[in-house]
């Protein structure tokens, strides 16, 4: 049996690296595209960036600290001194548990089509046997199925506080984590055993200090009936134009989240978030679906758009969808194109973001493909990247990818990672490499999944940048050089992977859905059915100017270790050359009879 | 692929199950009825039909077979789920969803449709096609999913009938005169089937965390959950012959899971579980905290008990054993709808279709009769849940004598026939590969026509032992249920070793068993685990208890084999995938079964004890 779904976009989602999802990129036949550079004057003028920014030891409240700490503290002690003088002694133990609340709440066409609200508690277990230069976590040489990995898994723990119960779900968790830890040490010593060579770098960084940090627990804040009514309201608003599918939905959560380690860390935070989409979406002619969505963030429902600025989100992805639904095809390309802030960012966030990923220098199927340029030049000198989990909000705008400390209890830290044009450095998570010896505070999960580096709040800022309406005229300029028919402008793109496989090409690959060419006189004109592909070293490259408004991108990012919420913010960027490729069209079997006369009470 | 009645069986978590060895007798007195569905209204399903209509009228591709049959079944579930450990909540919560399945059948010749024929590597594609419906929806989303559901199934059915051409060509086989798909009356029964609300979910929780902390205080206990379930279902059919009816099902029940470890390593789970129409037919919480003591009692019994050698003799099935053997090892064989074909002998063995062809001839023992009828709401004193008014065809439920005296009469049957002149009565409840729903057991009763105490046959076991001059005889009390005790404690490796190396279908372990000597004393055993029981040791049944059981049950989609090494419903919810069935039965004493040690494994003793307080 087959199940339909129908309600389409999810939304503000970042595919991300790995060989799996989508297909791969086409092998590009020629060498890289490196055209005589071309020298822009630009004024050395930043980007404008304002950013406010809370310190991961802010707000601390030991009075709030909740009893589960201490549960987790003395089963840690319990636990370490039997597991430390074991055969195969465990030399690290975490717990991190973590109860999460998820309000959903979804109309379609004026009707409610979810309404949930559910609260689970998950318990992760982080068992490391052998030593931290060498232990039950080390990836096997050729393990395509995976078998020496940790089973997926949420541990489920009782609520409450009750030291028996909690204790009880992580003495059976610890248990049945030890043993899959001390198989998967066995395994990992008899691939090293067959290896003619042998990674240096340890599997682990130890922290010698303990962070001990307690915040005050928050609660969700919210009238449902009035958000249902508003969603309702909302969605049968948006079903208009070419629309047949209209949605308005919001997600609430709070999370409150414990951490305890052996190395004496005791963590507390407690956040919430708040989400809304306006989503709309339809059928072109040739069969394409089309669909646009707005998105808005905040920490509490409160902070989502009133009423009126729902209404022009609605305006937004409504008119859009209607231009889309009449755009023509466009066809492959390789010239200028200006990437517009959240287009750009997305762009550095899946071309870059995921490259600098620590654990990934290290992974011998990966392409490793800037574990070699520390210190060298991979872009323009006036052009920095930095991720930064501390920034609450960048421009006014809440960023979705702030936390206090990661999952691997390491405060989060600001890293430099292009510095005037220089790889300087990675986003690292307690997995070590050549030359990055400790973790930044990047070691991120969803819960049932091992940590790895991930990105929190991406930016990059320029040193020279000129204001947007010029950077529309430079482009006029590269197309007259270059003697291309028109540029391209991208100003939405809706997610994309990266492959940082070896075995494959390092090629990445963003689907913009609002994509237009811009013809010498200055005339634009929408197209659809496009993807950009490319190298990451020679995208970078091929920036040219910057503007001086810097956008940000919201979501959340999909990798090996789940979803956790990101942000990306960029200046708008030219670039001399991006490579625009079909993009790929399921065929499409229309229904046999028209719709039935699906409109005729929409409310 | 995944039946829709087990996709909604686990999502809905609903289930089985009323045990009832000594339950509290059904209540005479009925409970005051809630109200009707408000997500599925009249206005829903008029919408619904309409697109019917239009597409019955007009849904053709050229040169391709218009459909000659479109059905629809509307399904609503509304669930309270609250589970619990050591006293404390692990999870509560309601669920309630809508969702609308079409089905569309093509033909080429009445003997000759699309229908029970799974596609060789694509065996999704069987002409059903499902979707989800908002709990508050309208008419204009039920036409529009009407729309979208009829056409993919349509499209689907022209593939599998086409594929099933080509597999009867290629694989040679005889052109049948057995119609594809039976001529049934249609039915119209529109009153909506009131059922009492459900218990709410508070009061649910708070029954959890009572009897859930009667584990606090027993070290050996490794770990242990109380989880207790309200559920109703509405379901609706609607079909281009004429048909239109509903009906409800609802059940509430309770189930106590615990699990231990044997001094040499092996795993050891116990549980209790009891299902009724209401929380009025479960035990009270004093009854099932003894319950919990039982169990406790065992698994430290167990705990050093010693393991079975290979065996070959006499075994009594007493109580839910008799169950458990009906369950796994002559009910799958009632079924009277073919085999899907386009599957490999090892996949249709699931479908038993060991007693096709053998209407009119002995069977079981002489002294076996077996009725099933779904319209019975009680059996043997207590509530039975696998009834239902409308079958998952649209077909009335019937009462049918399968087995008199041992002879079998007929076969439980659905609307696929197996033989010419086969019609249903009223059965089909299990889909499968392909897409055609099975005739399968519902309410089952056996009955013996002499029967003997419990104690008499207990001698007669003993007896018969020693006359095949074995040292002892065995007692089976219970059998496993993967859905319920399943834990995930295996590794990855050990799951792809453990899925590689073990026979998906003989019965679960038993998990209460007991080797019975000459002088009539039991001694506790584990390890238990039946050979395939051949449907000819039915005929070799010795005995026949006066006493008997009352047991509902699922009848699990998915392989216990499966649900272990997937871990059940570890999450902490009521189990989990199958349709509602419930047996009455006495004990049975079978001549000869094959029983060997179960080859589970060990594992590692933890290195530290339980935590304490």
């Amino acid at each position: 049996m087959r199940w339909i779904f129908l309600l389409g976009a999810a939304a503000g989602l970042l595919g991300c690296p790995g060989n799996g999802g989508t297909p791969t990129a086409k092998p590009d036949p020629k060498p890289p595209l490196l055209t005589a550079e071309i020298k822009l004057e630009l004024p050395s003028i930043p980007s404008k960036i304002e950013t406010t920014k809370s310190q991961p030891t802010e707000n601390n409240a030991p009075g709030k600290r909740s009893p589960i700490l201490d549960i987790m503290k003395a089963e840690t002690e319990r636990q370490m001194a039997a597991l430390r003088k074991q055969k195969d002694p465990a030399h690290y133990l975490a717990y991190q548990l973590v109860e999460q609340r998820v309000v959903s709440l979804e109309a379609e066409g004026g009707a409610l089509i979810t309404d949930s609200d559910d609260t689970a508690r998950n318990l992760d277990v982080e068992v490391r046997v052998g030593d931290p230069m060498l232990d039950s976590t080390r990836d096997l040489a050729s393990d395509d199925n995976g078998l020496n990995s940790p089973l997926t898994r949420r541990g489920v723990v009782p609520f409450g506080e009750d030291k028996l119960a909690i204790s009880n779900a992580m003495w059976l968790e610890t248990d049945r984590r030890y043993r899959e830890a001390v198989t998967a040490l066995g395994y990992v010593r008899q691939d090293q055993s067959t290896l003619s060579k042998r990674a240096t770098a340890p599997d682990f960084a130890p922290q010698p200090t303990p962070e001990v940090y307690v915040e005050a627990p928050v609660t969700l804040a919210f009238d449902k009936q009035q958000w249902v009514d508003r969603l309702k309201r909302c969605s049968a608003k948006a079903l208009k134009g070419t629309a047949t599918r209209g949605t308005c939905g919001v997600v609430f959560q709070q999370n409150t989240a414990w951490f305890v380690n052996s190395e004496g860390s005791q963590i507390q935070l407690s956040w919430t978030n708040a989400q809304m989409s306006v989503s709309v979406g339809v059928k072109a002619e040739d069969g394409m679906s089309l669909s646009r969505l707005e998105q808005r963030f905040g920490r509490q429902p409160g902070d989502l758009p009133a009423d009126a600025d729902v209404d022009k989100m609605i305006a937004t992805v409504t008119s859009e969808l209607d231009a889309l639904h009449d755009a023509p095809l466009a066809e492959p390309y390789v010239g200028p194109a200006i990437l517009e802030g959240r287009a750009a960012g997305v762009f550095f966030h899946e071309v870059f973001g995921h490259r600098i990923e620590g654990h990934r220098q290290k992974d011998k199927t990966g392409g490793q493909t800037f574990a070699s340029y520390v210190g060298k030049d991979i872009a323009p000198e006036w052009l920095s990247v930095y991720d930064d989990p501390m920034i609450v909000t960048l421009n006014g705008m809440q960023l979705n990818g702030f936390y206090r400390f990661d999952d691997e209890g390491v405060r989060a830290q600001k890293v430099p990672l292009i510095d005037r044009g220089k790889l300087v450095g990675f986003v690292m998570g307690r997995n070590p490499i050549k030359g990055f010896m400790t973790s930044n505070g990047h070691g991120r999960r969803s819960p049932g999944l091992p940590p790895v580096a991930r990105q929190g709040n991406l930016v990059v800022e320029v040193d020279k940048s000129v204001p947007r309406a010029d950077l529309e005229k430079l482009l006029v300029e590269e197309i007259k050089k270059q003697r291309r028919p028109y540029g391209m402008i991208f100003t939405d793109i809706s997610g994309g992977f990266t492959n940082t496989s070896a075995f494959a090409p390092q090629a990445f690959k963003v689907n913009p859905v609002m994509a237009y060419k811009l013809f010498p006189d200055g005339k634009r004109e929408l197209v659809r059915g496009i993807d950009i592909s490319g190298t990451p070293l020679v995208a970078l490259q091929s920036i040219r100017a910057a503007s001086r408004e810097v956008e940000t991108f919201n979501g959340v990012c999909g990798a090996e270790s789940g979803w956790v919420p990101v942000s990306a913010s960029s200046p708008s960027l030219l670039l001399e050359k991006l490579e625009i490729e079909k993009g790929f069209v399921p065929p499409d079997r229309p229904p046999v009879l028209q719709p039935p006369s699906i409109r005729k009470e929409a409310p | 692929m995944k039946s829709a009645t087990a996709w909604l069986a686990l999502l809905a978590l609903v289930s089985s199950h009323v045990g009832i060895a000594n339950a509290v007798p059904a209540k005479k007195e009925e409970l005051p009825k809630g109200p009707g569905s408000k997500a599925v209204t009249d206005e829903i399903l008029d919408a619904i039909a309409e697109e019917m209509n239009r597409a019955m009228t007009a849904l053709e591709i050229p040169n391709n077979p218009k459909p000659y049959h479109i059905s629809y079944k509307v399904t609503e579930v509304d669930v309270n789920d609250a589970a619990a450990s050591l006293g404390q909540t692990t999870s509560k919560r309601n669920r309630h969803f809508v969702n609308l399945e079409a089905r569309v059948r093509v033909q080429i010749a009445p003997t000759l449709d699309n229908g029970n024929f799974s596609v060789p590597q694509a065996e999704e594609i069987d002409a059903v096609v499902a979707i989800n419906l908002p709990v508050e929806s309208n008419a204009r989303i039920a036409r529009r999913a009407a729309w979208l559901v009829t056409d993919g199934a349509y499209k689907e059915a022209l593939i599998q009938l086409r594929a099933k051409l080509e597999h009867r060509r290629a694989s040679g086989a005889r052109v049948s005169d057995v119609p594809a798909w039976t001529t049934e009356k249609a039915m119209v029964s529109e009153e909506p089937v009131l059922v009492p609300v459900l218990e709410p979910l508070d009061e649910l929780e708070a029954r959890a965390k009572a009897i859930s902390a009667g584990f606090r205080d027993h070290p050996q206990i490794r770990d242990s959950r109380v989880a207790l379930t309200s559920y109703l279902e509405r379901r609706w059919y609607i079909t281009t012959e004429g048909t239109s009816v509903t009906d409800t099902r609802r059940a509430s029940g309770v189930v106590i899971a615990a699990s231990g470890q044997s001094d040499d390593g092996q795993p050891l789970a116990q549980y209790f579980l009891r299902y009724g129409h209401t929380a009025k037919d479960l035990p009270a919480d004093d009854e099932l905290k003894a319950e919990s003591k039982k169990l406790v009692d065992t698994i430290t019994a167990l705990q050093k008990a010693p393991m079975i050698e290979r065996y070959s003799g006499p075994v009594l099935f007493e109580g839910e054993g008799a169950v458990g053997l009906l369950r796994f090892a002559l009910a799958p064989h009632l079924g009277g709808t073919p085999v899907p074909e386009g599957l490999n002998p090892q996949e249709a063995k699931q479908f038993g279709g060991a007693l096709t062809d053998k209407i009119g001839l002995r069977v079981l023992a002489p002294n076996l009769t077996i009725v099933d009828d779904p319209t019975a709401r009680d059996g043997g004193g207590k509530a039975l849940i696998g009834g239902y008014k409308i079958d998952d065809e649209g077909v009335r439920a019937q009462r049918v004598e399968v087995v008199k005296d041992g002879t079998l009469k007929t076969l439980l049957t659905s609307r696929t026939p197996s033989a010419k002149g086969m019609t249903s009565n009223g059965h089909a409840r299990r889909t499968a590969e392909g897409g055609a729903f099975h005739g399968s057991a519902t309410n089952m009763f056996v009955s013996g026509k002499t029967t003997v105490s419990r104690a008499a046959l207990k001698a007669k076991l003993i007896a018969t032992a020693r006359a095949e001059g074995l040292k002892y005889g065995l007692i089976i009390r219970r059998f496993d249920d993967a859905a319920i005790t399943a834990a995930p404690e295996f590794s990855r490796r050990e799951l792809v070793q453990l899925i590689k190396s073990t026979d998906q279908q003989i019965p679960p372990p038993a998990v209460l068993a007991y080797r019975v000597l000459p002088n009539g004393k039991e001694e506790l055993v584990r390890g238990v685990q039946l050979a395939e029981v051949p449907i000819r040791a039915w005929k070799d049944v010795l005995g026949v208890s006066k006493e008997t059981t009352t047991y509902n049950f699922l009848a699990a989609t998915e392989g216990q084999l499966n649900l272990r090494l997937t871990g059940g419903t570890d999450d902490g919810f009521v189990p989990s995938g199958g349709i509602e069935s419930g047996i009455v039965t006495p004990d049975l004493l079978l001549k000869e079964i094959d029983v060997q040690p179960a080859s589970t494994g060990a594992l590692p003793s933890p290195i530290l004890p339980k935590p304490g307080k």
